[in-house]
C-alpha cells in the first residue's frame, strides 16, 4: 500500500495546506469588501483631515467627519463656514479609494462609491438644482487647474451671492498617486456674498492633500 | 418565484437595439402605419392600436408550424394534474394558436402512463417552485439514470425561459441595466405578459439608462397588450418614474382602450392617471413660487383635495398661500387639514397663518394641543411669542417684529440676515443665537446650527439669570401641554437643538453615547431616541439584519407611533424574513390608508410571492 508520502510528497502537502489557508479567508474577505454599506459618520478633529486649506483663503472648518465604506474607501468631509443666508452647507469632501493589500483583493475590486465620470450633464443638472435652488447656474466652459491638475466647476449666482461647485478625480498613478491609492475624488461646494468667483475657488485652487502616503502635484502645464 | 408561463403573447419588437431577438418593444408608427387594429398581419403580427404592433410568436423550440398530432401536451397535462386551471386554459389557448386544428385531449384529467417510463412531474414541480438549478440538475440526473430518455421539449423550453428570467432579475436587482437589456435580448420569450415583472424590469433598465423612448415603447406595448386592467394600471405607476405627464397621458389613453379583454374594468387605468396627475400638481404646489401655479391648476388641486379630503394636500395648499402672504386663505386650508386629520403639521401652519393675520390668541389656541409635544409647534410659537432678545431685545413685541414676520413666512434666509444685523447692533444673546440655530436647521446647515446652539448654551451659562428667564417665559394665556415640569428650559432647548443637528449630520454613535447624560426633557429625549432607532432600523435593513429591524422598530413603537415610511420598512423586513403573509398584511394596511408607489409595490410583491405569480 503506498504511503501518504508517496501520494502527496511533503512539498505538495505544504502547498495544499497553504492554498487551503489562503483561500479559507477568501469568502470572508469577499463579503467584507463587497458589503459596501458605509459606516456612520464619525467626528474627527479638523486637524485629522487629510487636507490643508490655504491659510490665505481664511475658510473656517465648522466640523470634520469621516467614514469607511468597505475596506477600500475612506471618505472625509469638512464642513466649511457659510457667510451667506443660502440653504446648504459649504463643504469639501474627499473620497480615497485604496488598493487592498492582498493579490486577491487587487483582483476583485468592489464597485466604486462614486460614479466615473463624476458627473454627466443630467446628474450635474440634478445636483445643481438641489444644491443651488432658485439660482442661475452656469457650467464653466474652461476648466481650472490646481496642484493636482485640471478640474471642472459650475457657478451659481443670484443678486447678492455666488456659489461654486467644483469636482476633481485623481487617477494619475504614473506621477501623482502612491501605489496603494487607486483614486481620490474631491468635491468642493462654497457659497459666498458678492460675485467674486475666483475668491470662492481659492481654497480649492490651493488645497494640499496630506494623506499618509504623499500625493505628488501634477506636472506644470506645457512642461513649464 | 418563477413558474412556467404559458402566455401565447410574445411581443416581438421589430427594432430594438438592432437585435433580432429583443422582445418587448413596439414598432414605430411607420412600421405599423396602415395597419388596422386587430387586423391580422403577415408573419403572425397584428396591430393592436395605432402605432403598436405585437407579434404572436411561438415559443422557441416549438417550431413555427408543428405537424398535426405532434403538439407537446406535457405542460398541459402537468397543469391538469396539479389543478392549475388558469395556466391550463392559457396553455390550451397557446396550443390552439400554434395548431388551429388541435383540440384538448378528452382524457386530460385521466391518469397518464409516464412517457417512456420517466415521470417528469418532480422536475416540473421544482421548476414551479422556482428551483431552476435543481430542476436542471434533476434533468441531468434522470438522463444519467436513463440515457435513452429525452426531456420533453416544453420542459427544456421552460427551463431556458426560467433561466433567462433569472438573469434579467439578477441583473436588475444589482442595477446592471445594460445586462438587463442584453439578457432580455438573449431570451426574448422571458419578457412577455405572462412574465410581466421582467417586462417592467426591462423598461426600468431603459429608463435608468435614459433611453426614454425605448422605455416608453416597452410600457406602451405592455399597456396595449397585456389584458389585465390591474397590470396596465400598475404599469402606469411604474412608468411615472421615468416618463413625463404627456407620455403618461398617452399610455393611460392606450391602456384604457386598446385590446379590451372581457370582464376587465379599464377605468382603473384612467383613475391611475388622475392619481398621478394629482400627485404632480401637489408636488408643483410645494415647489411653486408665490403665484407660480396657474388659476386653472390651482382650482383643480383645490377641487381634488376637497373631494378626497386629503389633509396633506390641504397643508400643501396652506403653505402655498402662506408663502404668498395670503394668510386668510392659508388659515382656511390649514384649518381644513386639521379638521380632516389633526396633526402638528397642520397646526404649525395654522399657528403661523393666525400669526400672519395678527390673531395671536387664536395662534396660541391652535398650538395648545401640541405644545411641548411637538418641536414643530414649539418652533412656530416662537414666531408668535419670540424669545427674549429676538427682534432687538424687546421684552414684549410691539406687533410682529421683522424677525417674527420672517419666521411667519418661513423666510429662514431672512431670519439669518435679521439676526446678524441685530447681533452687529446690540451684541449676541443666547436667545438670538438659539434662534439662529433653528433657522440654520431649516436651511439644512446642521453643522453650523449645532455650533450656534453650543454658542447659545455657552452664552446662557455666562448669563444664568437672563437665560433662565428667557427659557421659562410662557406666552400669555398659554399653559404647557405636559405640565410645567416638562416645559423645556433654554438650556434644554439648546441641548435639544444640538441633538437634532447631530442627527442631521449622521453622528448616530456619538449621539447615542451622549443622550443619557444630555440635559433634555423626557419628551425631547424620547423624540431623539425614536429618531435614532429609526435611523438604526434603516441601517439594519441595508445590512440585511432583518430581525434587528423588527427589534428596533418595536422598541421605537413603544416611544412613538410608527410613521408610514417605517411601516413600509417593517413590511420589507418581514418580507425578507419570509414572513410573507405578515408582510402582505403590513403593506396592505398601509396601502388601505393611503396608496402610494411604495405601498403598492410592497402589496404587489408580497402578493406575487405568496401566490407564486412571478
Amino acid at each position: 500500500m503506498p504511503g501518504i508520502d508517496s501520494i502527496f510528497p511533503k512539498a505538495g502537502i505544504w502547498a495544499a495546506l497553504a492554498a487551503a489557508l489562503l483561500t479559507s479567508g477568501c469568502a470572508g474577505w469577499m463579503r467584507d469588501n463587497m458589503e459596501l454599506a458605509p459606516t456612520p459618520w464619525r467626528r474627527i478633529q479638523p486637524a485629522a483631515l487629510p487636507v490643508t486649506l490655504p491659510p490665505a483663503a481664511d475658510v473656517p472648518v465648522v466640523a470634520a467627519r469621516m467614514r469607511d465604506t468597505g475596506t477600500v474607501y475612506k471618505s472625509y468631509l469638512a464642513v466649511l463656514g457659510n457667510p451667506t443666508a443660502l440653504p446648504g452647507e459649504n463643504r469639501l469632501s474627499i473620497d480615497v479609494q485604496t488598493l487592498p493589500d492582498s493579490l486577491l483583493g487587487a483582483l476583485v475590486q468592489p464597485p466604486r462609491i462614486f460614479p466615473v465620470p463624476l458627473y454627466t450633464s443630467e446628474t450635474l443638472m440634478a445636483k445643481t438644482r438641489k444644491e443651488f435652488p432658485d439660482m442661475e447656474v452656469k457650467l464653466a466652459e474652461v476648466s481650472r487647474r490646481n496642484r493636482y491638475g485640471d478640474y471642472d466647476y459650475v457657478v451659481a449666482q443670484n443678486l447678492a451671492n455666488s456659489c461654486v461647485l467644483a469636482w476633481q478625480l485623481l487617477t494619475d498613478h504614473k506621477r501623482m498617486l502612491p501605489e496603494r491609492i487607486e483614486a481620490v475624488r474631491l468635491e468642493y461646494r462654497a457659497c459666498g456674498m458678492g460675485d467674486n468667483v475666483r475668491a470662492l475657488l481659492a481654497p480649492f485652487d490651493g488645497l494640499v492633500l496630506t494623506l499618509p502616503e504623499t500625493v505628488l502635484e501634477a506636472e506644470e502645464l506645457g512642461g513649464a | 418565484m418563477t413558474r412556467p408561463v404559458l402566455s401565447a403573447l410574445l411581443l416581438i419588437g421589430t427594432a430594438v437595439l438592432g437585435s433580432p431577438s429583443a422582445v418587448l418593444a413596439q414598432a414605430g408608427g411607420a412600421q405599423a402605419g396602415g395597419a388596422q387594429a386587430g387586423a391580422p398581419q403577415p408573419g403572425g403580427g397584428r396591430a393592436l392600436a395605432p402605432g403598436v404592433k405585437v407579434e404572436v410568436a411561438p415559443a422557441p423550440g416549438s417550431g413555427s408550424a408543428p405537424a398535426a398530432g405532434k403538439v407537446d401536451e406535457t405542460a398541459l397535462r402537468y397543469y391538469a394534474r396539479i389543478g392549475d386551471v388558469e395556466r391550463m386554459e392559457a396553455e390550451i389557448a397557446r396550443l390552439r394558436a400554434l395548431e388551429p386544428g388541435w383540440e384538448p385531449p378528452k382524457d386530460l384529467f385521466a391518469p397518464q402512463p409516464a412517457t417512456a417510463g420517466v415521470d417528469e412531474s418532480p422536475i416540473w414541480a421544482l421548476l414551479s417552485a422556482g428551483k431552476v438549478a435543481e430542476a436542471r440538475a434533476a434533468v441531468a440526473e434522470q438522463r444519467r439514470k436513463s440515457p435513452s430518455w429525452q426531456p420533453s421539449e416544453k420542459l427544456l423550453q421552460e427551463l431556458d425561459l426560467a433561466e433567462g428570467a433569472g438573469r434579467i432579475r439578477q441583473a436588475s436587482d444589482t442595477k446592471r441595466w445594460q445586462d438587463v437589456i442584453d439578457a432580455a435580448a438573449a431570451q426574448p420569450e422571458a419578457v412577455a405578459c405572462g412574465r410581466l415583472d421582467n417586462a417592467w424590469r426591462l423598461a426600468e433598465a431603459y429608463g435608468e439608462l435614459k433611453q426614454l423612448d425605448r422605455a416608453y415603447d416597452t410600457y406602451r406595448t405592455i399597456v396595449t397588450t397585456c389584458p389585465k386592467a390591474k397590470e396596465r394600471r400598475d404599469t402606469l405607476f411604474k412608468a411615472s418614474r421615468y416618463l413625463g405627464p404627456d407620455r403618461l397621458r398617452e399610455l393611460a389613453a392606450l391602456g384604457a382602450t386598446s385590446n379590451p379583454a372581457p370582464g376587465e374594468d379599464y377605468s382603473t387605468v384612467r383613475a391611475a392617471e388622475a392619481e398621478l396627475e394629482t400627485g404632480r400638481l401637489l408636488e408643483r404646489l410645494g415647489n411653486a413660487k408665490p403665484g407660480g401655479l396657474s388659476a386653472a391648476d390651482l382650482s383643480r388641486v383645490e377641487g381634488i383635495v376637497r373631494d378626497k379630503q386629503d389633509a396633506d394636500g390641504a397643508v400643501a395648499l396652506g403653505w402655498y398661500f402662506q408663502k404668498q402672504k395670503n394668510y386668510a386663505e392659508a388659515q382656511s386650508w390649514f384649518s381644513q387639514a386639521n379638521q380632516w386629520e389633526p396633526s402638528d403639521k397642520a397646526a404649525e401652519g395654522l399657528v403661523l397663518a393666525y400669526n400672519g393675520l395678527g390673531e395671536k390668541a387664536q395662534a396660541r389656541a391652535a398650538a395648545a394641543p401640541w405644545k411641548g409635544r411637538s418641536s414643530r409647534i414649539d418652533q412656530a410659537l416662537k414666531a408668535v411669542d419670540p424669545p427674549r432678545g429676538a427682534g432687538g431685545g424687546r421684552a414684549v413685541p410691539q406687533g410682529p417684529s421683522e424677525l417674527d414676520r420672517a419666521l411667519a413666512r418661513r423666510d429662514f434666509a431672512g431670519c439669518l440676515g435679521i439676526i446678524s444685523t441685530t447681533i452687529a447692533r446690540g451684541g449676541p444673546t443666547a436667545a438670538l443665537l438659539q434662534q439662529r440655530g433653528w433657522c440654520l436647521m431649516e436651511l439644512k446647515r446642521p453643522s453650523e446650527a449645532e455650533a450656534a446652539f453650543a454658542e447659545a448654551q455657552a452664552l446662557a451659562a455666562r448669563e444664568p439669570a437672563k437665560a433662565a428667564a428667557a427659557g421659562s417665559r410662557l406666552p400669555a394665556g398659554a399653559l404647557p401641554a405636559n405640565g410645567a415640569a416638562d416645559k423645556p428650559t433654554s438650556a434644554q432647548e439648546n441641548a435639544y437643538g444640538q441633538a437634532l443637528a447631530r442627527l442631521a449630520t449622521g453622528d448616530m454613535a456619538g449621539l447615542t453615547r451622549d443622550l443619557p447624560r444630555a440635559n433634555m426633557t423626557t419628551a425631547q429625549k424620547a423624540e431623539i431616541r425614536a429618531a435614532l432607532l429609526a435611523t438604526e432600523a434603516n441601517r439594519a435593513l441595508e445590512d440585511k439584519r432583518y430581525h434587528d429591524v423588527l427589534r428596533l422598530l418595536d422598541a421605537r413603537k413603544e416611544l412613538t407611533p410608527e410613521s408610514r415610511n417605517l411601516g413600509i420598512l417593517r413590511g420589507w423586513a418581514l418580507y425578507n424574513l419570509m414572513r410573507y403573509d405578515d408582510a402582505y398584511r403590513q403593506f396592505k394596511a398601509i396601502d388601505d390608508r393611503l396608496s402610494t408607489e411604495e405601498s403598492r409595490e410592497g402589496v404587489s410583491t408580497a402578493w406575487k410571492t405568496i401566490y407564486h405569480e412571478w
